[in-house]
């Protein structure tokens, strides 16, 4: 239990740094388009997709999957972040409020092939979930 | 981006983290159907507390750090406790059990009632002053 708490704090912590720094190396669009957050989201999919599969094959122990995936994964990505932008941006203008709604279905779709590609690869060489 | 905005996203990511994990397990414990509740219920708070920290302390959407509160409890905290790459993960699960439609509800539904919270959490700041 306290294991589990300094895994998911340590893991939180270097996830939510990780999305700074890598929100900081991603330039951001001309039309407002929050690239940055997106990309956090999506390197965050891929790797809890990953570490999941990796689990169920036992190859990544159960403290692991708790570090990488509640950790480093949920600290990486971000919700609230991703929906208030679209608010902001949808009521702004319209031209604003087209790129919030092409941002949030883009996010979906490709955070949706992220985690699953994730798992594809970690899942390689077992039989399908 | 200074150390001291780093620690509080860190120290904040960490807290966030411990946050979520603790939620959804008390979720966990209550509710045991298919609809990834958890996540649902969390995404959607942080959601609406963003809204509302935001506007209330007039905070830029664009602008993660520099301050306490924007480094440790916007981008940390409020981060680390919502999770984007949980809820792609829950509609990957929902689609292997319930097909692809309850899986894309789920996606839209979040996203959804996360604007709305966020849009009211921000109208109840405004109307406070």
């Amino acid at each position: 239990m306290v294991n589990i708490v300094i895994l998911v704090f340590v893991g939180g912590a270097l996830g939510a740094m990780l999305r700074e720094f890598s929100m900081l190396m991603v330039p951001n669009l001309a039309d407002n388009f929050p690239l940055d957050i997106l990309v956090a989201n999506l390197m965050a999919a891929f790797l809890l997709g990953l570490v999941t599969a990796l689990h169920r094959r036992q190859i990544a122990s159960e403290g692991a999957e708790m570090l990488i995936g509640t950790g480093i994964a949920g600290g990486l990505s971000t919700f609230s972040s991703f929906v208030y932008g679209a608010v902001v941006l949808m009521s702004a203008s319209t031209a604003s409020a087209v790129v919030a709604s092409v941002y949030v279905v883009i996010s979906l779709v490709l955070g949706y092939i992220a985690v699953t590609v994730g798992l594809r690869l970690g899942g390689q060489g077992s039989a399908p979930m | 981006m200074t150390p001291l905005d780093v620690m509080w996203v860190g120290l904040g990511g960490g807290l966030g983290s411990l946050l979520r994990w603790s939620t959804g397990r008390v979720i966990g414990d209550h509710y045991h159907g298919d609809f990834p509740v958890g996540t649902f219920l969390i995404n959607v708070s942080g959601a609406f507390a963003i809204g509302y920290l935001s506007v209330l302390f007039k905070v830029d959407w664009r602008d993660r750090y520099g301050t306490a509160l924007n480094a440790g409890v916007l981008t940390g905290v409020l981060g680390g406790y919502t999770t984007f790459s949980s809820m792609q993960l829950d509609a990957v699960k929902l689609a292997g059990k319930r097909g692809g439609v309850p899986a894309a509800s789920y996606l839209l539904l979040s996203v959804l009632v996360g604007q709305l919270a966020a849009a009211f959490g921000g109208a109840l700041a405004r109307v406070q002053g």
